[in-house]
């Protein structure tokens, strides 16, 4: 056993993807014979198995101000007189209404430098959840699709992709239904229907009766349908017969931990999302509406803050107590920021020129700035990063190659993420 | 080419649009005689079925592919029951289809389906869909039952597509009384989102991608996108706050607001200090129309010595709030390197054929003179999208895909065709019940599904192509099975139907957040996903329907038929619309032998049936 043949091995979330391996080692090692499958599974599973990686989407629909979260101006009128708080890392300070967030600090990269162009709601949050802008002819995947795509484990009988909150702005695009998100609406007990509502024994007995009555309607010209289908109900079935879907009820744990998280969407989302991780899921995502404020900027966004703050704060305390954290990336972001000048409904209007967001865990340095707006907030002073860069940092840490191709319908092959860079600085 | 539409941007050469167009009948360009037969009849739909269909078997007969043959009454009957009126058959119609022996039958059904109630229900959802499905304001979403009712009343009324265009590019009123006023609703009265819509759905050109900067694979320039944003400035959506229910109404905002940076600090400063300290306070503020709502908030910028009331002084020192957008009368294009400041201003223009309106207009009389450049029947696009779109949706698959993304540069699969039945329905005025039973005629249309060609080789519409119903068309499915018809469902909900903001809860809306898409999606796209598949196997609603206990539709199956096979047939035309093939049969006589008990075998039949693929797709 050589060691470059480790190298090849793709790292999954439980093990590794049988079929990657045999397709990137096939053709040196196992066609000599040197080794087998199963040495190389034995030897490494412990190892791989630590490797657990996943990441969590604090998503704040609507495009987040970063004057009133953690780019203040207090200097500046731009900064219309949102106080600042100190942090637990000595030099950083955010807007005031996020004083959980100061408290850790010191496990969080802020980026005030994030820039992009599009400005439309739905257009930034498409290039945000995958990378590229739309177009009308291809329908890109998710990040999120690409990751579970890349590290989610075949063994889980949980789908590998859950967004918590309603609305979406990409699902799986051409990967199919297999990495397709799976919508928690309303975090807390076991989604809907996931209960079965007949004996175990009669269920079986009744998905066997209906795979056999697909059979004439797949063979007569309905098979792509009922190949889709069938996936499906493979995934569905496998998930409510799992004791894994235990992990959406939240009366597992502590009264104490669920007040830490808030008795709230999203804070109960954080929670789960924390379980999910926990049980293998790769990628999970809790959305924040609301982030919208093109009036009342300045109620709106404490109110929120009173949610969201909390609870993130939770979620990175929590996930580290478990030793979760440096293999969960947390990232707090949403589609673009706000206008440096207020608008005459005490709202700030769409701005993707320069917005921020925070990162922490999965490798991330803690307690720093990462970028720089200039003073009066109207653009990029240092170190501008873009989604690419975002995306790069992400695929790094999760030690997903973004340079991995998916082939479009149209036959051209696509990288996870098209140019960009690791963000300089960002990781220990 | 058959016959040339004028495009200015392709062909600088000035257009001739009269010369080109026939508008008396036929078009009879030089280059079109040879392709097509000049003696089609374009307001007869057997004659431009036929025509259709010549020209489609021509293509394959040269890559010599043998056509499908036409399929068989079941799966015609099912087909054009879930296209023309969005519902399967029921059983005692499939019975009575296969046994009349009418030559003309499919013909007679057709005509029959195009006039019904359900076709007007089944049309007017999807066109919902299409203009919610894009919201961008999620408010609005409440008041799509309204945009469905106005369009189910025009469709009954058999409108031309023409005028549901103009109308819904006009309307002004209260949105919950006037559908007409969606999609200014759906997008907050927002003139770039107005723009980007009207353009995708109503001429298939997705101009939005012109929006900042110029179209990549598009002969459009950024500029045109803003000229056509430009028709709706004057669009306003305002919320009706005092009205119970609470609504919104889109308005006209003809004239600039009186200057809002004449603010007289001074006079309203004395009218709000009642009590003359110097001093506004929270009470004070309270009393005062114009101040107590934004109160707290002049103060988080203008309190400087944060003693919670407000001096002259501090009144006249704050920030001056920007009012740019809202009493704009005109448009902007925005400087996308400088979004603060105020753009360059556009006057409207038809970015197809650089019509431009005079200035000066009003907001209606803009709108007014879009929809007329719009529904012109010498803009080629409105024809071509909205036959694109229908032929898509009934035969799986269109002459431009995506379905809305058409336009100078994109190539289209059997142009010919789609020329010919877009001059057709322009030659009909429109007329959309016109193009549906001109499809539904065309052999093409009713061929048999076949099994997958792997090579990738064939010509389109060789074969009839198997795709999802939407999600209102499964409810019904779900409805007819249940034996309910959803209007008295409806009734029968009562009270409990009434939900927030007055709006009827329609049971179809509610199942539509499980099982609703998009339906300008490509059908590829569209695979289903986990709670659709969990509602189907572990709902309560589902439970009920295939249980075999009294009261229940399976029950009676049960009870009225002694004989399994012929309880079985029953079930199977309930579900499927037809009857069980011979290894179906098999199969499902041996598993009620296996399982013992009648009841119980059964239970699991309808509910397998259910579950199936085929329940939820259109064969």
């Amino acid at each position: 056993m050589t060691i470059s043949v480790h190298e090849n091995i793709r790292t999954g979330r439980n093990g590794f993807s049988r079929r990657r391996f045999l397709h990137t080692v096939s053709a040196s090692a196992m066609a000599a014979g040197t080794l087998s499958f199963r040495d190389v599974m034995s030897l490494k599973a412990e190892e791989l198995r630590k490797e657990n990686r996943s990441m969590i989407l604090l998503w704040m629909a609507g495009g987040p101000s970063q004057f009133e979260t953690f780019d203040p101006k207090p200097d500046h009128p731009n900064g219309a007189n949102t106080k600042v708080i100190s942090t637990s890392v000595p030099g950083i300070q955010i807007a005031e209404a996020w004083e959980d967030i100061a408290k850790v600090m010191g496990d969080i990269t802020v980026l005030r430098s994030l820039t992009n162009k599009e400005g439309n709601h739905r257009r930034a949050s498409y290039q945000m959840h995958t990378g590229y802008v739309p177009s009308g002819s291809v329908k890109h995947p998710s990040l999120a699709s690409n990751i579970a795509k890349e590290i989610g484990s075949e063994e889980l009988d949980l789908p590998s992709v859950v967004t918590i909150g309603r609305g979406q702005e990409a699902g799986a695009g051409f990967l199919g239904v297999d990495y397709e998100p799976f919508v928690v609406g309303n975090p807390g007990g076991l989604p809907d229907n996931v209960a079965v509502r007949t004996e175990n024994r009669r269920y079986s007995r009744r998905m066997g009766l209906l795979d056999k009555l697909e059979q004439d309607f797949a063979k007569r010209g309905g098979e792509i349908a009922v190949d889709n289908h069938r996936r499906i109900y493979q995934k569905s079935s496998k998930m409510v017969l799992s004791s894994e879907v235990k992990a959406f009820d939240l009366n597992e744990e502590s009264s104490s931990l669920r007040k830490e998280y808030g008795d709230n969407q999203f804070g109960k989302g954080c929670l789960l999302a924390r379980r999910l991780v926990e049980q293998g899921v790769s990628f999970v995502e809790v959305r924040s509406n609301g982030w919208d404020t093109h009036a009342d900027n300045f109620e709106a966004i404490p109110r929120l803050a009173s949610q969201v703050g909390p609870a993130t704060a939770a979620l990175i305390s929590d996930l580290k107590q478990r030793g979760m954290l440096e293999n969960t990336l947390v990232v707090w972001m949403g589609e673009f920021g706000r206008t440096p000048r207020v608008n005459g409904r005490g709202g700030r209007d769409h701005y993707p020129r320069v917005f921020n967001g925070l990162m922490a865990g999965g490798g991330v340095k803690g307690g720093q700035v990462i970028g720089a707006s200039t003073k009066d907030g109207v653009s990029v002073d240092d170190e501008p990063i873009t989604v690419a860069d975002v995306f790069q940092s992400v695929c790094h840490s999760l030690n997903v190659d973004p340079e991995s191709e998916n082939i479009s319908p149209l036959g051209r092959p696509m990288k996870i993420v098209d140019g960009g860079k690791v963000i300089p600085g960002l990781f220990s | 080419m058959p016959y040339i539409w004028p495009l200015k941007r392709i062909n600088s050469v000035p257009v001739v649009l009269s010369a080109m167009l026939c508008l008396g009948g036929i078009v009879a360009s030089p280059a079109s005689a040879a392709d097509r037969d000049t003696s089609v009849n374009l307001k007869s739909e057997a004659s431009v079925a036929l025509e259709v269909d010549r020209l489609i078997d021509s293509v394959l007969k040269k890559a010599h592919v043998e056509p499908a043959p036409l399929t068989n009454d079941e799966d015609f009957l099912r087909r054009i029951s879930f296209d023309l009126a969005g519902k399967p058959p029921t059983p005692n119609q499939i019975t009575l289809f296969g046994l009349d022996p009418t030559p003309n039958k499919r013909n007679q059904s057709i005509d029959k389906l195009v006039g019904s109630k359900a076709y007007a229900e089944n049309w007017a959802g999807y066109w919902r869909d299409v203009i919610y499905s894009r919201a961008t304001d999620d408010r609005s979403r409440r008041f799509q039952t309204s945009l469905n009712d106005w369009l189910t009343e025009k469709l009954n009324a058999n409108a031309g597509w023409d005028e549901i265009t103009k109308e819904l590019l006009t309307a002004t009123g209260d949105v919950r009384e006037n559908g007409a006023t969606a999609l200014m609703m759906a997008h907050m009265g927002d003139a770039a989102e107005i723009a980007s819509e009207t353009s995708r759905i109503f001429m298939g050109i997705q101009i939005q991608c012109a929006n900042c900067h110029d179209h990549p694979t598009d002969v459009w320039k950024r500029q045109d996108f803003h000229t056509l944003a430009a028709f709706f400035p004057r669009v306003r959506v305002r919320p009706k706050r005092n009205e119970t229910p609470p609504s919104f109404e889109v308005v006209s905002l003809n004239f600039q607001p009186r200057q809002n940076n004449v603010f007289d600090a001074e006079r309203f400063f004395r009218l709000a200090d009642r009590n003359r300290d110097d001093k506004i306070t929270k009470a004070e503020a309270d009393q005062n129309e114009r101040l107590k709502n934004v109160f707290g908030r002049i103060l988080s910028v203008a309190d400087t010595d944060k003693d919670g009331a407000l001096t002259l002084k501090e009144l006249k020192d704050a920030p001056r709030p920007q009012n740019r957008d809202r009493g704009r009368t005109e448009y902007y294009m925005p400087d996308l390197n400088d979004p603060s400041s105020e753009g360059t201003l556009i006057q409207p223009e038809f970015f197809v054929n650089d019509a431009a309106p005079r200035s000066g207009l009003r907001d209606v009389e803009r709108r007014e003179t879009l929809s007329e450049y719009i529904i012109s029947k010498n803009n080629e696009w409105f024809a071509k999208a909205y036959v694109n779109r229908i032929w898509t949706e009934m035969l799986g698959e269109g002459f431009y895909a995506p379905v809305d993304d058409i336009g100078p540069l994109r190539s289209a699969q059997y142009e010919d065709v789609l020329n010919l039945l877009a001059a057709a329905f322009a030659e009909n005025n429109y007329d959309m019940a016109w193009l549906f039973r001109t499809i539904a005629r065309t052999r093409a249309y009713q061929r048999e599904i076949r099994p997958r060609d792997t090579s990738g080789s064939t010509p389109a519409f060789a074969s009839a192509i198997p795709t999802r119903l939407r999600s209102d068309q499964i409810f019904n499915s779900l409805m007819t099975v249940s034996g309910i018809d959803s209007n008295a469902l409806q009734s029968r909900l009562g009270e409990r139907g009434q939900g927030a903001y007055g709006i009827r809860r329609d049971p179809k809306m509610l199942f539509s957040a499980t099982f609703g898409f998009d339906p300008s999606t490509p059908q590829e796209d569209i695979t289903g996903d986990i709670p659709q598949s969990l509602f189907m196997m572990n709902s309560d609603q589902i439970r009920n329907l295939t249980q075999a206990s009294y009261g229940t539709p399976l029950s009676r199956i049960l009870r009225e038929n002694a004989i399994n096979q012929d309880a079985l047939d029953e079930v199977y035309l309930l579900t499927l619309s037809r009857y069980p093939s011979k290894s179906e049969r098999e199969i499902c006589e041996k598993y009620i032998t296996d399982v013992g008990s009648r009841n119980e075998a059964f239970e699991d039949l309808l509910w397998s049936l259910i579950n199936s693929a085929e329940f939820i797709t259109k064969r």
